[in-house]
């Protein structure tokens, strides 16, 4: 034990030392305490812990299941490391059965050290069991994950039915929807458990059987109301179907079982904006960002939510305090361009046109579009609609669905965005279906060159698109692909290979199990040294 | 649950947790942390029996392991109680269970502290199969339940009694008759062998 690093936090000093002596009778040397997320955070930052043990309840701020869970969506913490929540409250089990995002374990206190060392001494032995899996998840490598996964499953030992949930994630993750709702029901087969039901339901969802998946959503949310994934999941589907004021409806009474995370709170809020409730948005946020206050768990765009539903409610001076308020916490470059965005609709909702001018050119004068998040992008598009610079706002908002081909959300924030901005629904689609048509016919015209051997022209067209776009993997992986067939043709240049490898890295990242990667990696083979 | 109360209890429980850990630090200590422990356990039952009674006591099932879950019980009691053997009897037990470990783990703490301080020298915890269902085994080798505990021991928990309130029991057999596959549930048998014996049927 003694070689495992581990991570205290606990905002009661008497808690934190008295863990800190159990934990040193237990063998455990190398250890570090911290009082506050803020804390953990900054040491998460330099160190990897093997063991986190975390208080539930930590003052009046975020709590630990919201910190895991800003942990986990954020991937600030390897899939091995084992999260430990600590707590006095019977209630949190009612929370842990919700959430999705469940620790390794969890201790109600007070605990004994013989206690405490007996279940850490299961969970070690957990950690070397999956650690080849959870290595390959860190890496999203999700084909490795599946095929781990079956060479332990044959032994059908005590951790079958967990390597069944890890398995079938990582199916749904490799975007193999069938075999994962195959894999879930086998496992109902065996036993109606909660996550394998909310699987099932998210892999018909995804297999566009979204009849069945709400069905079983609603079984699910009427044996178990507090089944808090059932309904953001609900609430997804009703939204993307169009239905949003039922989805504001379910993420509402999802809120009154528990008020939950800054995602929820996030995706309640720019739906109530969308549809009409800007009020309802404004009270949402108001009291999540009263509860963070100062918490890592915030962003940017949580200020601009609410800034908009002030604006959309006549209230824009209380929107550009909003905004004011915002500028203090964050600083980084994507931050400032979406709340410089945001400050320009509040400035032009105020009739102050010349502060809305000089926000917005402080907002356009970012020097990387491609860097910024659509949901940025999509916020700059506003301010630039609501100043009248259509040119322009049309342009980002091509950008952000040309970015983003894949990616169903961030449409309907762009259909939003126009229809907002006075354009009738068919237009926007029409619109949204042509930014679209253009970066596959550029992708085609590369690929079409490539094949007619204009290599040279090929590249050029397609790593130009691939710099622009470097979230759209097909262009990417498209870019990297002409040039390994370069170099495997032409021989070996120092400056295409390293813009090769860069694209290569860039696709890995995203997704390492990518259908071109074989292929690229087969060429890059034959090159001579 | 007013909010005040809840309050309250969270505190006592943080400074019930700090006490057994300072207790715990000495060697000298164990009959003042079993009885930390205890207090708490029974914070934790007046809570359980709160959601029970609101109807807000959901079951959870997912796959636990029999055999680890009930070592981790026995390492928590070898603790507390030095002086007593604890064996443990998981050969038989099922290679795949269904039950929300948080809960059960509750409902037997009761049955072994119980046992613990019936026994004159041994406990055994056991896990094995008997009709399709899982069998979690407390057995102790003293005097056994008395007559009218067998009879309809748990039945309703009150507040004047010569043995405790019957609480734990109670919520014991509640727990249990929450966790249901199809047609049956669950269910807590108490009996006398040698000893008294309590057996939570889990499906």
């Amino acid at each position: 034990m003694s070689d495992k690093w581990v991570l205290v936090v606990d905002d009661l000093e008497g808690m934190r030392s008295q863990l800190r002596m159990s934990l040193t009778n237990s063998g455990f040397a190398k250890l570090h305490l911290a009082s506050s997320i803020k804390d953990a955070l900054e040491r998460m930052a330099v160190n990897r812990y093997d063991v986190i043990l975390c208080d539930y309840s930590l003052g009046d701020s975020t709590d630990g299941q919201q910190f895991l869970e800003y942990l986990r969506s954020n991937d600030l913490i390897a899939h091995n490391t084992i999260f430990i929540m600590i707590t006095a409250e019977q209630a949190y089990e009612k929370v842990v059965a919700a959430s999705e995002c469940a620790p390794d374990d969890y201790l109600l206190k007070p605990f004994t050290a013989a206690q405490f060392d007996a279940r850490l001494e299961k969970l070690l032995g957990r950690q070397e069991y999956f650690s080849v899996i959870d290595k390959a998840a860190d890496e999203k490598n999700w084909l490795r994950v599946i095929a781990e996964c079956d060479k332990k499953l044959a032994s059908k030992d005590k951790y079958f039915i967990e390597l069944c949930k890890i398995k079938a994630s990582a199916l749904m993750s490799a975007s193999r929807h069938q075999q994962a709702a195959d894999l879930y029901r086998e496992v109902l087969a065996l036993r109606p458990i909660g996550w394998a039901k909310l699987g099932l339901a998210r892999a018909l969802a995804e297999l566009d059987k979204k009849e069945e998946a709400q069905l079983l959503l609603r079984e699910i949310l009427a044996e178990a109301p507090q089944f808090m994934a059932a309904y953001d999941l609900m609430g997804k589907l009703l939204s993307e179907s169009g239905e949003k004021e039922a989805a504001l409806d379910i993420l509402q009474k999802a809120r009154e079982v528990s008020p939950g995370t800054m995602s929820r709170i996030r995706e309640l809020s720019s739906l109530a904006v969308s549809a009409g409730k800007p009020e309802v948005a404004e009270a949402v946020m108001r009291q999540a960002l009263q509860k963070h206050k100062f918490s890592p768990v915030r962003q940017a765009n949580d200020y601009a939510v609410l800034s908009k539903a002030l604006v959309n409610q006549g209230k824009t001076a209380e929107a550009l305090s909003v905004v004011a308020d915002a500028k203090k916490s964050f600083n980084d470059e994507h931050s400032s361009v979406m709340l410089a965005a945001t400050e320009s609709v509040a400035h032009r909702a105020a009739g102050n046109h010349e502060q809305a001018e000089a926000a917005l050119a402080q907002a356009m004068s970012v020097s990387d579009l491609s860097k910024l998040s659509a949901h940025t992008v999509v916020a700059l598009a506003d301010a630039c609609f609501a100043m009248g610079k259509e040119d322009e706002a049309t342009n980002l908002l091509r950008h952000a669905i040309q970015n983003n081909q894949e990616d169903e959300s961030i449409r309907s924030k762009v259909h939003e965005a126009l229809t907002a901005a006075g354009k009738d629904a068919s237009e926007a689609t029409a619109m949204i279906e042509e930014s679209s048509r253009e970066v596959i016919l550029l992708n085609n015209d590369g690929v079409r060159k490539a094949e007619a051997g204009q290599l040279d022209e090929a590249i050029a067209s397609l790593c130009e698109a691939a710099d622009r776009l470097p979230n759209n993997l097909q262009i990417v992986s498209n870019a990297a692909l002409v040039i390994a067939l370069d170099l495997s043709r032409n021989g070996k240049d120092a400056e295409k290979f390293s813009k090769c490898l860069r694209y290569r890295e860039a696709l890995i990242k995203k997704a390492p199990n990518h259908a071109k990667l074989p292929q690229i990696d087969g060429l890059l083979k034959q090159l001579k040294p | 649950m007013n909010d005040l109360y809840a309050a309250v209890v969270h505190d006592v429980k943080n400074q019930l947790a700090e006490l057994s850990l300072r207790l715990g630090a000495r060697a000298d200590a164990q009959q003042e942390m079993v009885i930390a422990m205890n207090a708490s356990r029974r914070l934790s039952e007046m809570l359980l029996m709160h959601r029970q009674v609101n109807a807000q006591l959901t079951v959870n099932a997912d796959s636990v392991d029999a055999a680890d879950f009930l070592a981790i019980v026995a390492a928590e009691y070898r603790e507390l109680f030095p002086g007593l053997k604890i064996e443990l009897d998981t050969a038989a037990a099922p290679a795949m269970a269904f039950f929300d470990d948080a809960l059960v783990r509750m409902a037997l703490a009761n049955a072994v502290h119980n046992a613990c301080r019936a026994a004159r020298s041994t406990v055994r915890l056991a896990a094995y199969e008997q009709d399709k269902m899982l069998v979690l085994e407390v057995a102790d080798d003293g005097t056994g339940y008395p007559e009218e505990m067998l009879k309809d021991g748990g039945a309703e928990p009150s507040a004047v009694s010569g043995r405790g309130t019957g609480l734990g029991l109670y919520l014991a057999r509640k727990i249990a008759e929450l966790h249901r596959l199809q047609e049956t549930h669950g269910r807590v048998e108490l009996s006398n062998a040698g000893g008294a014996v309590f057996r939570m049927f889990l499906p």
